[in-house]
């Protein structure tokens, strides 16, 4: 009886087994030099200050990598064929490495086989189990890729009519990589199966199920013979795999760990400020060199999934913007001055082959009305499986329209207005408290008094007509619950959350300041405010300026003073069957989540989540500035169908928000789409005042 | 070409405005002031002529309140050069002082083209550009819309009531009152002002004492007092001037 190994060059001439290393040191060259070549293009981006906690930066993208979690999040059929390829792979990828270190070292060096006997058993059933799962992995993405005809795999661009643009490159591509995996795992079976048939099908080798199994189909054939070629076969296919490897969208398989690695739990909720010297070229993104070697990477980790395409609200809604093609877009201009690019290469979405010198990114790689259709709601970071900044290259490439004065006239004056007045209504300054006039008792100026709570309450609640009646009542129940709050009246300006999404940064530091200053000559412990727009940007960005407050949404300060048993109701309202909408800057932002539906609970009211909840929400199309560009080019406004996807829930009569901008946006979003009688708009702070 | 720019300083309409003690101007102690739009319209033309043709935009403006921070914003939008006309100036300044101060000034330079605004909020008259004509010897023209310049010779379009558009054409040096750029004034973002505030050299000039008048004086301001006794004269057009001219009469 055989003792149960096998042979490595089974029957091999010396000189095919020189061929072999001669062509596979070649074909590592070939893919060591695809990935300098990317490395080189990383070197000429700026830094990114990603070196910071990389020990834990090392286990936590490993731990994302190693279950997958990132691609199984919101579609588990891709995360389970996902997981199954990736495990296959490594698993195979790690035998394949301890077949070549036993052979070409611990056996010449310490004259000693590792892979026989019980190890070789339990060696050959692990891979063989894994090839197995590899190949089912293969076969679901296939069969996903062929038959389920999926919006995000379709490549249809929102910007461009079909046949304006090309994408057979990428499904080639698509497809070439999907087959050379499969094509590898069936001929290493084949070879396994030939060898155990030309070895005379030795008992132990059922250890090897499934080459066990095709040994026996070679019955009949001279499997020496055929060996060979089928080696060769294999061998050579996977040499082609490994030099496609760095050229192709397998690449993906080495730069999305570090992707994730690098990436910036902050990213978006914390944009990047202009240095001195950048405000002295220009605000904006100008030339490749002016992103940071992250957002290079960015652009090359994209695997065209297309999640971000199907979460993004101004795709959904008809504006050409796509962030999957943003991305894409400014991988094929990042590529145009490389010495190769892309192995596949694409043309821009205004029909031009990839010019990297004489285009302009922020309007001609990227069209200008693209940057601005985004409502920086942050579902595209949100939904990326492998940690894509998009918005940070959006609003990077928005401060150079800005600077150039590329922007509808709306946005220009409310820019014009919060930079004169402090509020994007032209309003003066002295109106800014004027709501308060309508309450029955004075609100503290924290200016002039201490206040336990500094009360920021923002534009929106602060001048616009139907705000200011839930700006009213919500003071009216901070007063009534005895909590101990004051405003800073006219020393309040717009807090800059949207100004700096714009992409107007000289803007928004001259807002901070302005309100840094008037917190500064208040006395107060906590901040709280009623709109996740300010509670963003005080919260995350402002400590970057120098001012570090405890920030509240007045969800979570009613959350925690309900806690406390501050906060109680006398009446349940379990008459209202009610959905509850999640803003983008509270839920996805700054993962406030449970306050709100704790709230709600609370309350008593029968509460139903819609399909799109938490971080999953869908933006009502107010933000980043959006509120004062014209959206009636859109399809659909994303509001609206949000309140259709309310409708869903058999019988929700309350769509309950949490927002000012979200108060003005679905109200006006009820009545556009004809569902006054249906259903009703109301905010928390309603629900709490009718249980008081 | 030169193009020169004089622009102002006016009381914001977004504040509410109150009548001074005197009862003869605007209490302007918590007076929010901003550039003229008219003024604003001017510039922007005189920058996409400077697109267009080439040649250099210069800004002059009487020194007065919060007028650097004006003049620094024309700076970062394009303007080539900031003249400040230093004086002891009545506030708010008569447009007969301010052309003969701004025309001292503008004679020294090399002027193509002078763009004013066609008037502002606290115009007595809307002269200026008429006065500037005068002291300076070139040939006016107001209510401009649109403005292109071919070597040495301007045509522009004057508005006038209706919608009756005239082309007129003019060789510069000539002064124009500008009604609207023809595109919206273009926005300059705060970095780029802030830029300008420290790199900018704003160039002062004294002006000379020379007293030109007001013109016009101002004897009473007040709020525009709210009548309510409208009164629709009937019949025919001739009865209607009849009854019209008797109202008068009896009024004087």
């Amino acid at each position: 009886m055989h003792e149960a190994t096998r042979e490595v060059f089974r029957n091999f001439p010396v000189w095919m087994q020189v061929v072999f290393y001669v062509v596979g040191l070649a074909t590592i060259g070939f893919f060591l030099y695809g990935f300098w070549l990317r490395y080189k293009k990383y070197r000429k981006g700026r830094d990114a200050g990603r070196f910071n906690n990389l020990g834990s930066r090392f286990f936590k993208a490993l731990a994302a990598m190693a279950t997958n979690r990132t691609v199984y999040k919101r579609d588990a059929y891709a995360g389970t064929a996902h997981w199954l390829i990736f495990w296959g792979f490594v698993v195979l990828f790690i035998g394949t490495v301890i077949v070549a270190l036993d052979h070409d070292f611990i056996e010449p060096v310490f004259k000693y086989r590792l892979l026989q006997g019980p190890f070789y058993e339990w060696f050959s059933l692990i891979l063989d189990v894994f090839g197995v799962l590899f190949i089912i992995g293969l076969l679901m993405m296939m069969f996903r890729r062929g038959t389920m005809h999926l919006p995000q795999l379709n490549y249809q661009r929102p910007d461009l009519e079909p046949g304006k643009y090309d994408r057979s490159a990428y499904r080639k591509d698509d497809r070439v990589f999907l087959w050379l995996l499969l094509l590898i795992a069936v001929t290493g079976f084949l070879l396994e199966g030939v060898r155990i048939a030309a070895d005379g099908t030795p008992e132990f080798e059922a250890w090897s199920p499934a080459g066990f199994t095709i040994a026996h189909w070679f019955g009949n054939v001279d499997a020496n013979a055929l060996h060979h070629y089928i080696w060769w076969l294999h061998g050579i296919i996977v040499l082609v795999f490994i030099a496609y490897i760095p050229y192709s969208k397998a690449m993906h398989m080495l730069l999305d760990y570090a992707n994730l690695m690098f990436k910036d739990d902050m990213a978006a909720r914390r944009l990047p400020r202009v240095s001195e010297e950048k405000m002295k070229e220009g605000m904006g993104y100008l030339k490749l060199e002016d992103f940071t070697w992250k957002e290079l990477l960015d652009f090359d980790s994209c695997t065209k999934c297309g999640r971000c395409h199907i979460a993004c609200p101004a795709r959904a809604s008809g504006a050409p913007l796509s962030p999957r093609d943003l991305i894409l877009d400014m991988r094929t201009f990042a590529d145009a001055g490389q010495p190769t690019a892309e192995w596949f290469r694409q043309t821009f979405s205004n029909g031009k082959k990839a010019n990297g010198k004489k285009a302009g990114i922020a309007g001609d790689v990227i069209k200008a009305d693209t940057l601005w259709s985004c409502t920086t709601c942050m579902a595209c970071v949100e939904a990326c499986p492998v940690g894509i900044e998009h918005l940070t290259s959006i609003v990077q490439l928005r401060r150079t329209l800005v600077e150039n004065g590329t922007m509808e006239n709306s946005l220009q004056d409310a820019l014009m207005n919060i930079g004169d007045y402090g509020n994007s209504f032209g309003q003066s300054e002295r109106m800014r408290a004027k709501w308060t006039k309508g309450l029955d008792f004075k609100i503290k100026d924290a200016r002039k008094e201490e206040v336990e709570y500094l009360w920021f309450v923002g534009d929106y609640a602060s001048y616009d007509a139907r705000s200011q009646n839930m700006t009213q009542k919500a003071a009216a129940i901070f007063n009534q619950i005895g909590m101990d709050f004051g405003i800073l009246y006219d020393g309040e300006k717009n807090a800059g959350n949207d100004v700096r999404r714009i992409g107007e940064e000289g803007l928004f530091e001259m807002l901070v300041e302005d309100n840094m200053a008037a917190f500064e000559s208040a006395s107060f412990k906590e901040i709280v405010t009623t709109d996740p727009h300010s509670f963003n940007t005080i919260k995350n960005e402002y400590p970057e300026f120098g001012g570090s407050y405890p920030t509240y949404h007045y969800t979570g300060l009613l959350c925690k003073l309900l806690d406390e048993g501050r906060l109680k109701f006398s009446r349940k309202l379990s008459h209202y069957k009610v959905t509850y909408h999640d803003p983008c800057y509270l839920g996805r932002y700054n993962n406030e989540t449970a306050a709100p539906r704790k709230l709600l609970e609370a309350l008593g009211v029968e509460f139903h989540e819609m399909r799109r909840c938490k971080e999953n929400s869908f933006c009502c199309g107010a933000g980043g500035g959006r509120i004062w560009m014209d959206d009636s080019k859109l399809d659909k406004r994303p509001s609206e169908m949000r309140i259709e996807e309310a409708l869903e829930i058999d019988g929700v009569n309350l769509f309950i928000v949490a927002c000012p901008k979200d108060y003005a946006m679905y109200s006006d979003a009820v009545k556009t789409s004809g569902n006054e009688d249906k259903i009703a708009v109301k905010d928390i702070i309603e629900l709490v005042e009718e249980a008081l | 070409m030169n193009i020169i720019v004089p622009i102002k300083q006016v009381p914001d309409l977004v504040e509410e405005l109150e009548v001074d003690a005197s009862g003869k101007g605007l209490d302007r102690e918590w007076l929010k002031l901003k550039v003229n739009e008219f003024d604003d319209h001017a510039l922007e033309e005189a920058l996409l002529l400077k697109e267009e043709n080439g040649g250099t935009v210069t800004v002059i403006a009487l020194d007065g309140e919060d007028i650097d921070k004006a003049l620094y914003a024309a700076a970062a939008k394009g303007a080539d050069r900031v003249v400040k006309v230093t004086g002891d100036f009545e506030v708010p300044v008569p447009n007969h002082t301010a052309a003969r101060a701004l025309a001292d000034v503008i004679k020294s330079m090399d002027c193509g083209l002078v763009l004013t605004g066609v008037q502002s909020v606290e115009d007595r008259d809307g002269q200026l550009g008429v006065l500037l004509a005068h002291y300076l010897g070139m040939p006016h023209i107001s209510v401009v819309t649109h403005v292109s310049v071919n070597g040495g010779e301007v045509t522009v379009h004057k508005e006038y009531g209706g919608g009756v558009v005239a082309e007129y054409e003019a060789t510069a040096p000539v002064v124009l009152g500008i009604q609207a750029a023809r595109e919206t004034p273009r926005y300059v973002p705060v970095a780029k002002v802030r830029q300008a505030m420290r790199s900018t050299a704003l160039e002062e000039v004294a002006a000379h004492a020379a007293d030109a008048g007001a013109g016009s004086s101002v004897s009473r301001m007040f709020k525009p007092e709210s009548g309510g006794h409208a009164e629709m004269l009937q019949g025919s057009a001739e009865e209607v001037a009849g009854k019209l001219a008797e109202i008068i009469k009896s009024k004087m």
